[in-house]
């Protein structure tokens, strides 16, 4: 039988929240009942959700896995003011019934983005009495913990409540919950556990903690899987995925990126860190373009930030000693991001088994995005499950999630994918969209200006260095404009 | 790492090298047993994508001569451990992988392979 659960969720990557969900719901078969038709309704900008589950079970296997959560309840009542509340939680007595002969409780009043003075945390306690619990109040251990959340209106514009007096619109809300404490979200610690910053190794390609670990759920890793990462960097999302079970193969075409320096690779190294690198199954050096894999269809996901602006072609100037790899910079040729993300999409086809996921960043120009940038990207038996942008301002980058919905076989990509060009659609009668991906380094570069724009607009980061420093937020950093690559361990 | 599922699952892709270019064979390797967690599961979901014959030649040069001649047809867990064992727990750390029909070297240095072709061998 469903239930109601009351969520709470981090007030970040508000796009991400549902696909993450869906994705542990896939993973876990569990079913969720959101209460509409359609998911993108929801209203993903407040931090609170009542969701229907078929069990308890469940909702604590959400909140061991969603990044996002940050901690779930048996729901008992919602209002608009502490009235409205307390009658919803009259009307739903037989919720809370069996706790009030002898069970130990304690309260939990809490609002979003505020915090209640404690003579108004009294107040609101006290105002629950009706309820009649008999068990004792115990601070230490409680059996249960009553949770009261009031969601302040100064959720937006002033979302750090740093610019207010600390008791201003005190008791002012658009919305009250109450519940009772399932789990608190246990993946968020994670957050810490991956900071990059306390990693043995890592570079200036790494990726956020948070982002890895969402990347991580959105390919559904669990134990016994095998997921690839054809740009693997410096491992950022290999130890998310690896941590939650899964075999992680990695490639590069630069070497020292997964190395660094010292004997044992660094990735090796930050993976056992994290008590991950026996499934660390292999590091290869190549360029994805040019692979030496000798079959498809034995991944379970791809997982991977690609490089927007350059491709490293496979080149050697020779080699003056036969066993030493180390640092060889490849001559590179452009290689335009929307070719890159077409040849990806049906390397993963040929790669992926039947079922299995591709989950990428792709970064845009925000005012030019349109939906079917995406949808050009994609090849037959490959289909959209998730795209969440994670927002800079006139820039932000999509995390992608795409499907192999297919169980046909398909020969590996051949990667002469040629860009849209307005010279190309032109020859068409009806002008093809260019997808505002393309060629996005350049358009960075130039501060996202338009061609026949009369006023020059400012760079979105200032300056040439700001856009560099931005730009390697995407890795994208050709081998000369790389500085070394941070080795703590040294 | 370089386990002998990953050596099983790379091919020489030098420019015009089609055929014979599987298994790459193996140059003066030193090797490294490292325990892995056994995932009977996995293995046994791998076996469609394993090249057979060339696994257990790989194993049998390192020294390993647990693996049948033959994929057996019946699957049980003993067999699933020794394969286990060959395909997730044997690491070559150092040598080269050379290509059977163009020669083409692969050196592997710390555990990485270095599949990276040369300018005159892309295709
Ligand atoms: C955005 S970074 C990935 C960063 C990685 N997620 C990390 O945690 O460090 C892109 C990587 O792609 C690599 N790369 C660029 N072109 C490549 C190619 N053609 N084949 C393989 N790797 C390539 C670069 O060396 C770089 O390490
Ligand atoms: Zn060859």
């Amino acid at each position: 039988m469903t239930s109601q659960y009351l969520f709470v969720f981090a007030q970040a990557h508000a796009e991400f929240r549902i696909p993450e969900l869906l994705s542990i719901a896939e993973l876990y078969s569990i079913s969720i009942q959101f209460g509409v038709e359609d998911l993108s309704k929801l209203d993903v900008s407040r931090p609170f959700m009542v969701l229907g589950l078929d069990s308890e079970e469940d909702a604590r296997k959400l909140a061991r896995r969603c990044i996002l959560i940050k901690s779930v309840h048996d729901f008992w009542a919602s209002g608009s003011t502490y009235e409205e509340l307390h009658d919803c939680t009259r009307r739903n007595q037989h919720l809370w019934q069996k706790y009030v002969k002898d069970t130990s409780f304690k309260f939990r009043v809490d609002a979003h983005n505020h915090s209640i003075p404690q003579r108004r945390q009294r107040d609101v306690m006290e105002s629950f009495d009706y309820m009649n619990f008999l068990g004792e109040i115990n601070m230490k251990a409680a059996e249960i913990e009553l949770c009261v959340y009031e969601e302040c209106m100064y959720t937006y514009p002033d979302k750090h409540g740093t610019t207010r007096h600390k008791l201003e619109g005190d008791g002012q809300f658009i919305a009250v919950y109450f519940g009772k404490l399932i789990e608190e979200g246990t993946a968020r610690p994670l957050l810490t556990k991956f900071d990059v910053k306390k990693r043995s190794y890592f570079g200036n390609t790494s990726m956020e903690a948070e982002i890895s670990l969402l990347m991580a759920n959105q390919t559904l890793a669990s134990p016994g899987k095998l997921v690839y990462d054809p740009f693997i960097g410096t491992g950022s999302m290999a130890y998310t995925t690896a941590y939650f079970g899964a075999y992680v193969y990695g490639s590069d075409i630069d070497g020292r990126q997964m190395r660094g320096k010292g004997s044992t690779p660094g990735i090796l190294r930050a993976a056992s860190q994290y008590g991950v690198a026996e499934r660390i199954m292999d590091l290869c050096t190549f360029d994805v373009t040019r692979n030496p894999w000798r079959c498809g269809e034995m991944f379970d996901a791809i997982i991977t930030d690609p490089p927007y602006g350059v491709r490293a072609g496979a080149k050697r100037l020779g080699r003056k000693k036969p066993f030493d790899d180390q640092p060889y910079i490849p001559p590179t040729k452009p290689y335009e991001l929307s070719a890159l993300a077409v040849d990806l999409v049906c390397l993963a086809r040929y790669m992926l088994k039947p079922g299995g996921r591709l989950v990428f960043f792709l970064p845009t120009v925000n005012e030019d995005y349109a939906e079917i940038d995406i949808h050009s990207l994609l090849c037959d038996g490959m289909e959209i499950v998730a795209n969440s942008l994670q927002d800079f301002g006139s820039w932000g980058r999509r995390l992608i999630t795409v499907k192999k919905t297919t169980a046909e076989k398909f020969p590996p990509p051949t990667f002469d994918t040629v860009p849209a060009s307005a010279d190309a659609t032109a020859a068409f009668d009806t002008p093809q969209h260019i997808p505002a991906h393309k060629d996005f380094r350049e358009k960075y570069f130039q501060g996202f200006k338009k061609e026949d724009a009369d006023k020059p607009e400012a760079s979105p980061v200032g300056n040439v260095a700001g856009s560099l420093a931005a730009l390697r937020i995407l890795g994208d950093v050709t081998p000369n404009e790389q500085t070394t690559v941070l080795d703590r361990s040294l | 790492m370089v386990r002998l599922i990953t050596h099983n699952l790379l091919a020489c892709h030098a420019k015009g090298c089609t055929s014979n270019n599987f298994p790459l064979k193996l140059q003066d390797v030193a090797i490294e047993v490292r325990e892995a967690e056994f995932n009977p599961d996995f293995v046994r979901g791998f076996l469609p994508r394993l090249e057979w014959k060339a696994l257990v030649q790989a194993a049998r040069e390192l020294g390993d001569t647990s693996l049948p001649e033959e994929m057996p047809e019946m699957v049980d867990d003993g067999f699933l451990k020794n394969l286990h064992h060959v395909l997730l727990e044997i690491h070559i750390d150092e040598g080269a992988m050379i290509c059977p029909n163009c020669g083409h070297t692969y050196p592997i240095s710390n555990g990485i392979p270095n599949m990276l072709l040369a300018e005159h061998e892309i295709g």
